[in-house]
């Protein structure tokens, strides 16, 4: 053996140290993790979604496990744009993996000065544009519908960031593509997918949802052949990279959503279950590679026509 | 110092209708357990049941390097909990959470435990006398066949309650305190159990002005303050139950 794989992964201008990124919401601010993980590990950790204000989240219960998933409905809780670069990015710059800020918003104005208010901040790599959150009433998944909406908010974020711009896609539309070129015509650099499933769960004891908002967004190995199927087609329609991410609890996964097309994963609800999984999930894509004489993990996307 | 491990069960046995005692093996690399901390455990590497389980510490030895926690079979998680056996290895992360303050022992402790809220009550008795800290220890459940039949619970000199009074006093054990308990401002309550005991031990506490502090129970997904899922309703603002908690003054809670 003893063969090098190429492992990093380019995005717009930059290049990513290798394609196993944390999803957002799943891994906090990476401080969470270090006992658990050696964070240098990751090519990437997405943050919990940032704001403009301090948003409480929603009422409880927010979480209930499903078969083979859980649902959740958190309602992009953070302590705003703020605090996350006073407090979170002094912490965040010092690791050596890309630091990727997950940004949401309910208008357009509120990304905007979001985005504005990041460019100061040093150390952060890129950003990931959450027009998909479906557990907030306004903005979120409502933008993330709308392939107009899409491309005018992601060509006026494209003006004010030279870092990559990943836009993340919603599963809960009746054609995914439609909207990942939106995104690429506005000028995403990448596109990443798939957020939430809705999804609800009844208490019929109670005779009512147990979640407080009612609907959740349903993550976990059941959501990821839904995941695959969509990176598969999304990955056909676009020309700039895919992210993919959905239910991935181990090498194999990740490898078929590359093999599906992406370019590069993310590890989400399975941080909470195996905090390793990041390390194990890159070491598992290294030795596919070394296996099946492939010397540059891009070459994984090619493989399946 | 938080960590993940591969804990050998020591011991895991049913000690009263559905309630049992695990008993497993702690790498001092984690540091040691205070009462009120938990540990998540993944039962199985099956995607049913997915998440980790939280467990609040029933006993933690430091020299034999032993840990504990007392458990209900209740559903999937918990009933393959049940088939594990001495020799098999844990996925534990933990100590995890925050833990009860040590009263300074200007008064009167009481500690009280509804069902499973027993653990961290007991852990917590144990810890607290070791200090030579006094501590009343008063345990409620629904009847004799709840009551456990394991060496640290019968030492710990438990006032038993049983609500229909096949053992000990008859009623909660709220009713208990109210009738038997004379507290005053400088006493400690402490408290794990139902909601509605909780609640109950926080208006006896505030009677007199008494401090409490209780262990919350809450559904969890990460267990290390990464996923905003567990959060409780405090005075100033939510607050998650894996990280600022699982322990809170009473009387900070908003109680539904």
């Amino acid at each position: 053996m003893g063969m090098s794989v190429d492992l990093s992964v380019k995005i717009g201008s930059k290049t990513l140290p290798n394609p196993v990124g944390v999803a957002s919401g799943t891994f906090g601010y990476g401080s969470e993790y270090e006992e658990l993980l050696d964070l240098s590990c990751a090519g990437a950790i997405f943050t919990k979604a940032v704001t403009l204000e301090p948003r409480v989240g929603n009422d409880i219960p927010r979480i209930i496990e499903t078969p083979s998933g859980m649902l959740n409905s958190i309602g992009l809780a953070n302590a705003g744009v703020k605090k996350f670069v006073s407090e979170k990015m002094p912490y965040l710059k010092k690791l050596p993996c890309a630091i990727v800020a997950n940004v949401a918003g309910a208008t357009e104005p509120e990304y905007i000065q979001v985005v504005k208010e990041l460019e100061e901040a040093d150390g952060l790599w890129g950003y990931e544009i959450n027009v998909s959150c479906p557990n907030v009433k306004e903005g979120g998944l409502a933008f993330g519908t709308d392939p107009g909406q899409v491309e005018r908010l992601t060509s006026t974020l494209r003006k004010l960031t030279s870092r990559p711009l990943i836009i993340k896609l919603t599963p809960n539309v009746t054609d995914i593509t439609v909207i990942a070129r939106a995104a690429q015509s506005g000028g995403a650099d990448a596109v990443s997918l798939i957020n939430t499933l809705v999804g609800m769960v009844i208490d019929v004891k109670k005779k009512k949802p147990v979640l407080a908002a009612k609907t959740g967004g349903l993550s976990g190995p059941a959501v990821r052949p839904v995941g695959v199927a969509l990176t598969y087609r999304v990955s056909r329609a676009v020309s700039i990279p895919v992210i993919g991410m959905g239910g991935i609890s181990n090498a194999d996964d990740a490898l078929q959503y590359m093999l599906a097309g992406a370019s590069a994963i993310q590890i989400g609800t399975t941080n909470f279950i195996d905090p390793r999984a990041p390390y194990t999930v890159l070491e598992g894509i290294r030795e596919y590679c070394v296996g099946n004489d492939i010397d540059t993990v891009d070459r994984l996307r090619g493989i399946i026509s | 110092m938080l960590k993940q491990l591969q804990s050998q069960v020591l011991s895991n046995r049913q000690i009263s209708a559905d309630f049992f005692e695990l008993s497993m093996r702690w790498d001092k690399t984690a540091g040691i357990a205070l009462p009120g901390q938990f540990l998540t455990i993944r039962v199985s590497q099956d995607s049913v049941p997915l998440l980790r389980r939280p467990f609040a510490f029933a006993g933690f030895d430091e020299p034999e390097q032993t840990a504990s926690i007392i458990y209900q079979k209740r559903g999937r998680g918990t009933e393959i909990l049940c088939g594990k056996q001495a020799g098999e290895s844990l996925d534990v992360i933990g100590p995890l959470g925050n833990h009860f303050p040590v009263n300074d022992g200007q008064g009167e402790s009481v500690a009280a435990a509804g069902g499973i809220g027993l653990g961290p009550i007991l852990f917590l008795v144990n810890y607290l006398r070791e200090r030579d800290v006094p501590v009343t220890f008063i345990f409620g459940c629904r009847n004799s066949s709840y009551i456990p039949d394991n060496t640290a619970f019968k030492t710990a000199s438990p006032n038993i309650c049983t609500d229909d009074g096949s053992v000990g006093f008859k009623g909660n054990t709220i009713s208990y305190l109210e009738q038997n308990i004379k507290i005053n401002d400088k006493s400690v309550l402490y408290g794990c159990g139902p909601e509605a005991m909780l609640k109950g031990l926080s208006g006896f506490a505030d009677s007199v002005g008494a401090a409490s502090f209780v262990s919350v129970e809450q559904v969890m997904a990460c267990g290390v303050g990464a996923c905003m899922g567990c959060v409780v309703k405090t005075a100033s603002g939510y607050a998650r139950s894996c990280k600022e908690g699982p322990v809170f003054s009473a009387k900070d809670i908003v109680w539904e």
